[in-house]
């Protein structure tokens, strides 16, 4: 492992508030969230928990790959990242670490939600369809690494850090990962289907029901990524990472 | 034949509309420990940005140890300290050195490296908890970590108090006597004084006098005698006096020799009232250098 992958993974490990909102907090949440189903006219069938499960895997995925990414308005706001361009480590390795380290760290919360699900909420899956649906979520988070790249890249530090919450929070309510999509008026279900978030779900669902994702999220969310990177590269040609500020 | 480790050849670089350093023509031999000195806006941080590859000059060309620029970066052959140079934060000292000393082929030992960079006691240190002179030491010590044969510093102690100062330059002049290039860019006219042995002085993105720096020395040796004096009065007689400004009631006169000027002030009956007598500042010096050029 290059000494740069590992230091940006230890710097991130050692924000608690990090692990607290991608890994502890969607796990609350699916307790949560089943405890308050299982309470309404419907009960909480071993349907309805695998869905709030799968929801909560994407949640904590997309805050992870998002706050990991990010991290790269900082790093240029205080001058590291024009300090290390003046050492021997490559520019590009930078930028490939980044990404390597947010497509690592939305493991915990896919992990840890799927084990909460299993063991507090008694979801039963067999085991291809627990390795498809860790496996497809994890693949699906990069269109959220290339999303949190090109915030990082744009926007100043106070503005990315705010961003972030934002971004995050309707990704999360609009592409119904907090209350299911079906629950939704009609206009807002349309918006939903706007969002990278829905779809990513989408493909969790899919395999957690032992099935293939459907082509359309699949293609949705080779999309979104593709316009992310783009964008990115876009910004990072008029803006270089070494630029302190404007 | 040995290469020069810094040769700029027309080199010329535009912020936006504004030309921040004009078709410069900058040659430092191995060995030479150099002070950039100007004003702010004079064009030294644009220089050495330039010369770390950091920024693309509009035209003209540059040469660090006869390589382009982020090849010598690449090679390890440059160390630099940024003005706007800074550390991660959520990290500790020594794993931002670590990280640092391992991406170059032929690190400086570690003990020797804290010692001579004065960080002992620094690395298990958060980034964040630093004051601001330790974090000076410790972005030295980065620029230090691949025994660089070049050295940049860009306004190197600007965060620094008196003691950390003197330090940091017993270091530099260490340094040099090792035979490290020693480049860097201040707008402090002592610095240069002690410790470069050859001072370029930049104004308006050129440079307006280069030479040894007991040269430079000689050219802003004069000084300035203020006092208030009634409109109408004129002092360009008094002996000493090689130029005579009015603001306002205050007189100031330029002087190679204040004891003359003084006492033919005092000769001729004048009230000194609000006395003041000071050395040339810089800006003095910059001007009397372009104004020599001339």
């Amino acid at each position: 492992m290059s000494p740069l992958f590992v230091f940006q993974l230890r710097r991130v490990a050692r924000n608690r508030q990090f692990l607290f909102f991608t890994v502890l907090l969607p796990a609350l949440f699916t307790v949560f969230f089943t405890r308050v189903f299982a309470g309404t006219a419907g009960g909480a069938g071993p349907e309805r928990a695998a869905a709030t499960m799968v929801s909560m895997m994407a949640y904590g995925a997309v805050g992870a790959a998002l706050g990991a990414t990010v991290r790269l308005s900082f790093d240029r706001a205080s001058g590291w990242l024009r300090q290390l361009r003046v050492t021997p480590v490559p520019q590009t390795s930078v930028v490939a670490v980044d990404v390597a380290v947010g497509m690592l760290l939305t493991l915990p919360p896919l992990v840890v939600v799927a084990l909460t699900g299993r063991f507090l909420n008694g979801v039963h899956l067999a085991p291809g369809q627990w390795a498809g649906l860790i496996g497809v979520l994890w693949l699906g988070s990069a269109v959220f690494v290339a999303l949190g790249l090109l915030l990082g890249w744009a926007l100043e530090e106070k503005a990315a850090g705010g961003a972030i919450g934002i971004v995050g929070t309707v990704l999360a309510a609009l592409g119904g990962l907090w209350v299911p999509v079906e629950l939704f008026p009609g206009g807002l279900r349309a918006m939903a289907h706007g969002l990278p978030s829905y779809w990513y779900a989408e493909t969790g669902r899919a395999a957690a029901a032992g099935e293939l994702p459907p082509v359309l999220a699949v293609g949705a969310l080779v999309g979104f990524t593709a316009v992310f990177a783009a964008l990115a590269v876009l910004v990072a040609r008029r803006r270089p990472l070494t630029a302190v500020a404007g | 034949m040995p290469l020069d480790a810094l040769d700029t050849t027309g080199l010329t670089v535009r912020h936006g509309d504004v030309l921040a350093v004009d078709d410069l023509d900058l040659r430092i031999g191995r060995g030479e420990t150099v002070a950039l000195l100007g004003p702010n806006g004079a064009g030294k941080s644009t220089t050495v940005s330039a010369v770390l590859g950091l920024l693309r000059p509009a035209a003209g060309s540059v040469r660090v140890l006869g390589r382009a620029p982020a090849d010598a970066v690449r090679a390890g052959c440059v160390g630099a300290m940024l003005q706007h140079g800074g550390l991660p934060g959520e990290a500790r000292v020594g794993e931002v050195l670590h990280l640092v000393r391992r991406s170059y082929a032929d690190p400086w030992p570690l003990g020797d490296l804290v010692a001579t960079a004065g960080i002992g006691g620094l690395l298990g240190r958060d980034v964040d908890a630093l004051s601001g002179g330790q974090r000076q030491r410790v972005l030295l010590a980065l620029a230090l970590a691949g025994q660089p044969p070049l050295l940049l510093l860009d306004e190197p102690t600007s965060a620094m108090d008196v003691e950390g100062r003197r330090a940091f330059w017993t270091t530099m002049r260490d340094l040099a006597a090792r035979g490290t290039t020693v480049v860097f860019a201040t707008h402090h006219l002592e610095e240069a004084d002690a410790v470069a042995d050859r001072v370029v002085v930049m104004a308006g993105g050129r440079v307006v006098a280069d030479g040894p720096s007991a040269g430079l020395r000689s050219a802003v040796a004069g000084r300035t005698v203020r006092f208030s004096a009634p409109d109408g009065v004129t002092f360009d007689r008094v002996p000493g006096v090689t130029g005579a400004s009015r603001l306002g009631g205050t007189v100031a006169l330029a002087t190679a020799d204040v004891e003359a000027t003084l006492r033919g002030l005092l000769a001729d009956g004048v009230p000194l009232d609000d006395l003041e007598v000071r050395g040339a500042s810089l800006e003095d010096a910059v001007l009397a250098l372009v104004g020599g050029g001339r």
